[in-house]
């Protein structure tokens, strides 16, 4: 009887729990004068007023624009190669293509493992490493992104395909369709709309993963953000801020587009 | 000459489990036959046509299309050529254009680089547009299926097996899920295809009237197995209304229907 009393209770009991987490630890908090760093509060004044006075010189503008491009560019490269090796690796990790329970079983838990590992590592620690091995080359970007959105995909692709509908397929394969015929007409079309919303969604993740990356020194809107952010030019900072804010936002409208078209 | 027989099943019997949906049941299946399998839900209606369409294997007992073992056939080009199978309408891909549901009757006999370049620029686009043509759907070619009503792409499975072209056709409760004039229209079309080529219409229906209307010979099946084998005019009200009497089955078949 207690312990179902308990288990019903789980969920409450769990959150009585955390809460009391929480208010203690706001008792490790050195509620000092020390909490900000001296002129501290001072730097998040300016930065706020800095906002309403994005720095729109047309030296910056032409200096964002540029730096868009080649983050958008860096983006655009890297998912592109993502999208191949998920297509690839997400087809092997769902097992759609084996024959026999012990193939199956191989090939899922191998590519799902691969993917695993690519997915494993965060981008930023790949673009480390590819710019100890190539320099400070567009490439490092443009790999870190491929290999780090290659394992994501992959394994999402893979959920997609095996989450189809049993139905259309049991019919195809009763027409006499083959596997890779089944894939092609079946699993595909009928899991596309899916697949392209979710890679709108991480295209849109590539663009701010890009920026990012740049702050290891591979330009774009990373490194300008980091250069005027070192030279306390909250102004600038904003202006490439807002290139950011925008280039998201066209993602998104167009990813919105798409979707409209796909399901219409 | 006497017709060939086609479909021959010799004591087949399967089992879910606990569940016996098939106990020892002996069939035989002319060609050109047209057959409507019915019976209370949960008789073993479904499981009777999976094990047709090599869906599903027997325990036990023998099962033969046009005299050789079922299993013997081992490519699913050659079982495609012998059977084919149109269930509720959700077995089309929705959200492929009508002309790729149909010619996917043809995938069989297509290598992967046919379907490949088909799916792109469609192939044998006549043979697609002849069978659609005769199920009354020849402007919706290029369609999206999904954008069909019920019926109309219940027609479209129906031209996919004009182009797949088996011998035999199995049809799973084929109309259930048509409004009653979609369901006639539906059902009859099918019959005189089936008809008209000479193949062999094995189907299952909930409604006695179309089945008496439109087959020639009814087999009720109850509690997984033959209640009934009779020529559609030798069917009378009395067994009919026996078959589906619920007060005479026993506890088994309310189990039973939860597996239908």
């Amino acid at each position: 009887m207690m312990r179902k009393l308990l288990y019903f209770h789980k969920k409450n009991v769990l959150t009585l729990f955390l809460v009391l987490v929480f208010i203690l630890s706001l008792f490790s908090v050195n509620w000092g004068p020390e909490l900000l760093h001296a002129g501290g509060l001072n730097a998040l004044q300016e930065m706020v007023a800095a906002l309403f006075h994005p720095d729109l010189s047309p030296y910056i503008l032409q200096l964002a624009l540029i730096a868009s491009v080649r983050t958008l560019a860096y983006a655009v490269t890297g998912m592109s190669i993502a999208v191949l090796i998920a297509l690839i690796f997400g087809v092997l990790a769902s097992g759609l293509l084996s024959s026999g329970r012990w193939n199956r079983l191989l090939s899922m838990s191998g590519f799902r493992g691969l993917l695993g590992f690519m997915r494993a590592i965060h981008e930023l620690v790949w673009a480390w490493l590819f710019v100890v091995a190539f320099g400070l080359t567009p490439y490092a970007a443009i790999f870190a992104i491929a290999i780090h959105y290659g394992g994501i995909l992959g394994r999402i692709f893979a959920d997609m395909l095996n989450d189809v509908p049993p139905e259309p397929i049991q019919a195809l394969k009763a027409s006499g369709a083959s596997r890779f015929q089944l894939l092609l007409y079946g699993y595909f079309p009928a899991a596309a709309a899916d697949i392209l919303s979710y890679v709108m969604y991480r295209f849109e993740c590539a663009i701010r993963s890009s920026a990012i990356m740049s702050f290891v020194g591979l330009g774009g809107l990373g490194y300008q953000i980091h250069l005027s952010l070192t030279d306390l030019k909250y102004d600038q900072v904003w202006t490439f801020l807002l290139f950011l804010i925008a280039l998201v936002v066209l993602v998104d409208l167009w990813s919105q587009f798409l979707r409209k078209r796909m399901v219409a | 000459m006497e017709p060939k027989e086609i479909l021959t099943l010799k004591e087949i019997t399967k089992s879910y489990g606990e569940m016996r949906a098939l106990s020892p049941l002996s069939l035989r299946i002319k060609q050109g036959e047209s057959v409507a399998l019915i019976g209370p839900s949960g008789a073993g209606k479904t499981t009777l046509l999976n094990i047709f369409a090599s869906v599903i294997q027997a325990d036990a007992g023998e099962f033969e299309i046009s005299g050789k073992p079922a299993h013997r056939y081992t490519s699913a080009k050659q079982l495609a050529r012998k059977v084919g199978m149109i269930r509720q309408q959700f077995d089309l891909v929705r959200p492929l254009p009508v002309i790729h549901n149909v010619l996917a009757g043809r995938l069989g006999e297509w290598g992967f680089f046919k379907s490949l370049v088909s799916f792109i620029f469609p192939q044998e686009k006549d043979v697609a547009a002849r069978a659609l043509e005769r199920v009354g759907l020849a402007d919706k070619i290029y369609e999206k299926t999904a954008n069909l009503s019920g019926g109309e792409q219940q027609r479209v499975a129906l031209a996919r097996l004009l182009v797949q072209h088996p011998e035999i056709i199995l049809a799973d409760e084929p109309v259930s899920s048509l409004d009653p004039a979609r369901a006639e229209d539906v059902l009859a079309m099918l019959v005189n295809l089936a008809n008209e080529e000479n193949q062999t219409l094995v189907a299952s229906l909930h409604s006695v009237e179309l089945a008496k209307k439109y087959f020639t010979r009814l087999i009720a099946l109850r509690e997984g197995t033959v209640y009934f084998d009779l020529p559609v005019e030798e069917v009378t009200d009395e067994s009919l209304s026996e078959l589906y009497d619920l007060v005479e089955m026993k506890d088994n078949d309310a189990k039973a229907a939860v597996f239908s």
